[in-house]
């Protein structure tokens, strides 16, 4: 509160340089001529879907009944068959015996569907928290092996982890899907995922061992005086220190991993940035589009970083 | 109980070959109390680090209770569980409390039940004077009370050896008291310990037997009594009247 009274002017300098920053944009877009339609922007989240019934047969209306919310249409077809129909109340299309041509509109139901940005995000969050996953057990088993007494196990770790850092995760996600897609006839999903956790897993290998490396030798020599093969010490002793310090580093990595998860967007998989880009194609609405994908990936790594700093603060005790 | 024979160790750095430990022969029995003093360097703390397998051995062989740690098919964590260290840096485990610290190898290496290892943490704990702060983790500890729970953690598992490197030689002055007060009682009752330290009021107090190392060499041994007052070599001799 106090720090709060004496900086107020600096603080209000921010705001300040915001909204000017946010002021010259909008200048900017008005020159182009661009029609902002962010009305547009809310049916590709969720939208109202109509499902239309109709008589199949040519039919006679037998009777309507009405129960709050829905309407009970009951007809009976050419072939004096009974068809009983439930549509929402209000978008009742026929009268008790009408006569009904077969392709008649009898009523509508309407449901809440997902669009297609909220489905992208999904798509994202799946992809990102899949190779998430298995780019820690990658990255967990080759910092290990980086680590190993044998050479085969740490000259094999480090060429992976050179391959891959060495070369663009674009490269990689089409050599995985066109290569290694062709030749082991995986799908394009499994191509994306894999892409990214071998991606992913090269960076967590190398944290994982800086990690270990920075736990001082004392733990280990302490650990195996008291009996412990190095397996038991490494579970026991070395591992869980590793998590703690490689916390903050390894929460930046997956917050990477789901910004780079945009780029499985070409090799078709429908994610958030795909997603966005259909959208674009028929409402025209680009800029609302992009800000509202950037938007939608800066909500998921905030989450993310909020996740990681409260395990942050619950390892803390023993600090 | 301990027989080293010739045993030598080098390391090999930057070029250079260091004779950490060059040739010794010493015979360590049960309930002795064994103290090892020389100048820094002199490849004390070496010679307590091959006892119980933490530096592998060059040449020469270590028989702890009639196995010999330089043959290959000597499972070395077996050797370790019977053979306690403290170290010179306490190096508790910062993760664990302090009753979890004396629990996890108990449990992992001698497969104790949790309560039966608990039970027995806590009469070490109360045994070194620190039993209430079981739960506490280690870095809320003073250095003394810290290397006191390494010496309950040692003891935990029942080891036949106690080996100590240099156990005051990181602690505020005031706090070595309390820890040497810990290891004379040890002692007394009839622990087998190698000792590595500068504390010549100990050495002289509770020693069975001091050994003076140099250069890897062990130059002379003997009696307390013996070695303070009346040394036989030079290099004892320049070194008791620069520490005493």
């Amino acid at each position: 509160m106090n720090s709060y009274r004496k900086d107020w002017h600096w603080r209000l300098l921010t705001i300040l340089i915001l909204v000017v920053i946010g002021a010259g944009l909008w200048v900017a877009t008005s020159k182009v001529n661009y029609t902002w339609r962010w009305n547009r922007v809310p049916q590709y989240f969720v939208y109202h879907h109509e499902t239309v019934k109709r008589a199949v047969y040519d039919s006679r209306v037998i009777d309507v009944e009405e129960f709050g919310n829905s309407t009970t249409v009951k007809i009976r077809n050419q072939f004096d068959e009974l068809e009983t129909f439930t549509i929402d109340s209000g978008t009742l299309k026929v009268s008790p015996d009408e006569s009904l041509f077969a392709g008649d509109q009898i009523g509508s139901i309407f449901k809440w569907e997902i669009g297609p940005l909220l489905y992208g995000l999904g798509v994202t969050l799946w992809i990102s928290a899949i190779s998430s996953i298995i780019g820690l057990i990658i990255g967990l088993i080759t910092g290990l092996c980086r680590l190993a007494k044998n050479i085969t196990l740490r000259q094999l770790s480090i060429i992976y982890i050179e391959i891959i850092r060495g070369t663009p995760l674009l490269v990689q996600i089409f050599i995985v899907y066109f290569f290694f897609g062709t030749v082991l006839n995986i799908d394009r999903m499994a191509a994306g995922i894999a892409a990214l956790s071998i991606f992913a897993g090269a960076y967590v290998a190398e944290i994982i061992r800086a990690g270990i490396q920075s736990i001082p030798k004392g733990q280990m020599e302490a650990a195996r005086s008291l009996g412990m093969n190095t397996p038991q010490a490494m579970v026991h002793i070395i591992l869980p220190q590793a998590f703690k310090r490689t916390l903050p580093p390894l929460a930046g990595q997956f917050i990477s991993l789901i910004k780079d998860s945009s780029l499985v967007s070409v090799i078709a998989i429908t994610d958030l940035t795909k997603a966005g880009r259909e959208v674009i194609t028929s409402t025209f609405a680009t800029f609302e589009i992009w800000f509202v994908v950037a938007f939608l990936y800066l909500t998921l790594t905030s989450v993310l970083s909020q996740v990681i700093a409260w395990v942050e603060r619950r390892l803390a005790v023993s600090d | 109980m301990i027989k080293t024979i010739d045993l030598k160790k080098t390391f090999h750095g930057r070029g250079q070959v260091v004779h950490a430990v060059d040739g010794i022969t010493t015979h360590i029995k049960a309930g002795e109390v064994v103290v090892v003093i020389g100048p820094s360097g002199s490849g004390k703390s070496t010679y307590l680090r091959c006892l119980n397998g933490l530096e592998e051995l060059t040449c020469g062989h270590i028989y702890i209770d009639g196995v010999d740690l330089a043959d290959r098919k000597t499972d070395m964590n077996k050797v370790r569980r019977e053979v306690g260290m403290v170290f010179q840096q306490f190096n508790l485990f910062p993760h664990k409390t302090v009753l979890e610290n004396l629990v996890l190898a108990q449990t992992v290496v001698r497969r104790r039940k949790k309560v039966e290892a608990a039970d027995k943490a806590r009469t070490l704990l109360k045994k070194v004077g620190i039993a209430e702060k079981e739960m506490e983790y280690p870095i809320r500890l003073s250095g003394g009370q810290q290397q006191r729970v390494a010496i309950a953690r040692a003891l935990a598992m029942d080891p036949k050896v106690m080996l100590f490197d240099e156990p005051t030689s990181a602690l505020d002055p005031e706090m070595v008291g309390e820890v040497l007060e810990v290891m004379k009682q040890l002692a007394r009752e009839g622990m087998t310990m190698v000792v590595v330290t500068h504390e010549m009021g100990f050495a002289r107090e509770v020693a069975d037997r001091v050994l003076f190392m140099d250069h890897g060499k062990l130059v002379e041994e003997g009696t307390p009594e013996h070695f303070f007052t009346n040394p036989q070599e030079d290099r004892a001799k320049l070194f008791l009247k620069q520490v005493l």
